[in-house]
């Protein structure tokens, strides 16, 4: 079987954090910044998109947007997840305050009936 | 059935930026590179032709980045013809670069090539397993609308770099897959979440569950945990981690191209080195588009698609269709079921991927664009009646003499 070499090590300036950015680059900072305004502010970076001006400035946004965009996901699955438990116990709790509520208006509305009734 | 065919179970996709077939593997004999060329050359603003050199460097040549929109690969293409009934002669190059700069001696460095040995890794693939000699970008345009055909096959009408907002009836392959009964397995590994993806107004936004990265790539390579279809998205950037710097390996210009060569010995490794993966996988490696460098085939018309770009989206005045195919782009595909040496001859481009994908995986799974239904497959759906003139997967042994990178 052949072995090929492959070059390994790149010259330094290979590597250039500071080098403009590129169309692309500056259309996918773009795409995400739509994106991140869709975001409930909690997830929102803070970043002024317009003075993104390098690759590395770039790519720092990119990475800051796209973990914002997975957690926002992961946070809306854990609550849809909530256990089913919990979700009865809370709509139990709904109903038993509905009930209080309708037991409350109902009582009022008979002593109402009942002093009415006392004047007449 | 074909053995190589019969025990497939994960294709893998890479793609790449910004390089054509004749700047990356126009060099190689016999395979419809330069050596099918002829006396091309391309006229300079002074009129002087200009003949395609071996004189590409990995960085620091191509600035500015060659224009890549769609009105200067309309002058690449037509060499400036907007006439009616216009042919595609391939003779603009020189004069789209020159407009970037306005120097001369400068814009004819678009018709430099990379000798073979300055790429081993790509030019050993596309030696050693199938090279498509007819592989085009979807449409005469840039990055986005280009891997927007890959993922969806089609652009939705887009040819330049806005996002993409796909209607509800055309579905990624992605989600053709996950979707199905039975459900298929697919990922998009991004390089990391600095890089991340170039599709972000759908993919990302909606379903970032379908997202992985490079080193989980790694990692399921490793483990066999591949799903059936698996996208790679290069690095797109320069840029520091916690782990160190990573540099751009995308091969767009102006990053280093060896980075490029690298990270796809890197990806070959990796699944060669897993026996049981390497029997059971196919692995593209094509290019988004040509990236505005030189390519001497003229990009043949195609079947239309439902959407129209209309003059101004296009920036020519004139409305496309999405009738005529981008340039050509290297498109390796590699697996030991593969004849060394075999060369494909027949027209594919991005939208081959969803299509060959989908009929794989699913068969004809509607709805899908006219440009996807017409695309061409690069492996043949498993069926009783494979045609042996279209399988690329023939062997009936896998090899056992396929090369190694020492990376």
């Amino acid at each position: 079987m052949t072995l090929i070499k492959v070059p390994v090590t790149l010259p330094q300036s290979a590597y250039d954090p500071d080098r403009p950015i590129s169309s692309l680059l500056k259309m996918q900072v773009e795409h995400l910044y739509q994106a991140e305004k869709r975001l409930p502010p909690r997830y929102q970076s803070g970043t002024y998109v317009n003075a993104i001006r390098t690759e590395g400035e770039a790519a720092r946004y990119i990475r800051d947007v796209t973990e914002a965009i997975h957690e926002a996901h992961e946070d809306a699955e854990r609550i849809r997840r909530t256990p089913k438990r919990k979700r009865v116990m809370e709509i139990a709790a709904v109903v038993d305050e509905r009930a209080e509520r309708e037991r409350a208006r109902r009582m009022t509305k008979k002593r109402s009936s009942s002093k009415r009734r006392s004047k007449s | 059935m074909p053995t190589g065919l019969d025990q497939l179970q994960h294709i893998v996709v890479l793609m790449m930026e910004n390089r054509s077939f004749d700047h990356m593997l126009g060099s190689l004999p016999g395979i419809g590179g330069l050596d099918d060329a002829g006396a091309y050359t391309n006229p300079d603003t002074n009129g002087n032709p200009v003949r395609p050199q071996p004189l590409a460097e990995f960085q620091a040549q191509l600035q500015p980045d060659p224009d890549h929109h769609f009105p200067a690969v309309d002058l690449q293409i037509f060499g400036g013809n907007t006439g009616p009934n216009r042919q595609p002669n391939m003779q603009g190059f020189v004069k789209s670069f020159f407009n970037q700069q306005g120097d001369v001696g400068h814009s004819q460095k678009i018709m430099y090539y990379f000798p073979k040995e300055k790429l081993p890794v790509l030019t050993t693939l596309a030696q050693q397993f199938a090279v498509f000699n007819r592989w085009f970008a979807s449409i005469p345009g840039p990055t986005i609308c280009n891997r927007a055909f890959a993922h969806y096959g089609t652009s939705f009408g887009r040819v330049d770099l806005n996002p993409i907002y796909p209607p509800e009836h055309i579905k990624s392959i992605y989600t053709r897959l996950i979707n199905a009964t039975p459900k298929h397995t697919a990922k998009i590994y991004y390089y990391d979440t600095a890089s991340s993806t170039m599709e972000v107004a759908n993919l990302l936004q909606n379903q970032p569950e379908l997202f992985g990265t490079y080193g989980q790539f790694l990692d399921d390579c490793k483990r066999g945990n591949l799903p059936e279809y698996s996208f790679i998205e290069p690095n797109y950037s320069d840029h520091e981690t916690d782990s160190g710097e990573e540099i751009a390996n995308d091969q767009h210009p102006d990053h280093h191209v060896q980075a490029g060569e690298l990270f796809i010995a890197t990806i070959y490794q990796a699944i060669k080195d897993n026996p049981q993966l390497w029997q059971n996988t196919a692995l593209l490696i094509t290019y988004d588009e040509h990236g505005g460098i030189f390519d001497h085939v003229p990009p043949p018309s195609c079947v239309k698609d439902i959407f129209t770009a209309d003059g101004n989206a296009t920036g020519t005045g004139v409305p496309f269709q999405f009738d005529r195919l981008g340039v050509r782009v290297p498109s390796v595909l590699v697996s030991p079921w593969i004849p060394r040496g075999t060369i494909v001859s027949r027209v594919f481009d991005h939208a081959s991927i969803p299509a060959t994908i989908t009929k794989f995986f699913l068969g004809d799974a509607a709805p899908r664009s006219p440009r996807e239904i017409n695309a061409d497959v690069f492996i043949e759906p498993r069926t009783a009646n494979v045609d042996p003139a279209r399988n690329v997967l023939s062997l009936t042994a896998m090899r056992t003499d396929c090369p190694d990178f020492d990376v």
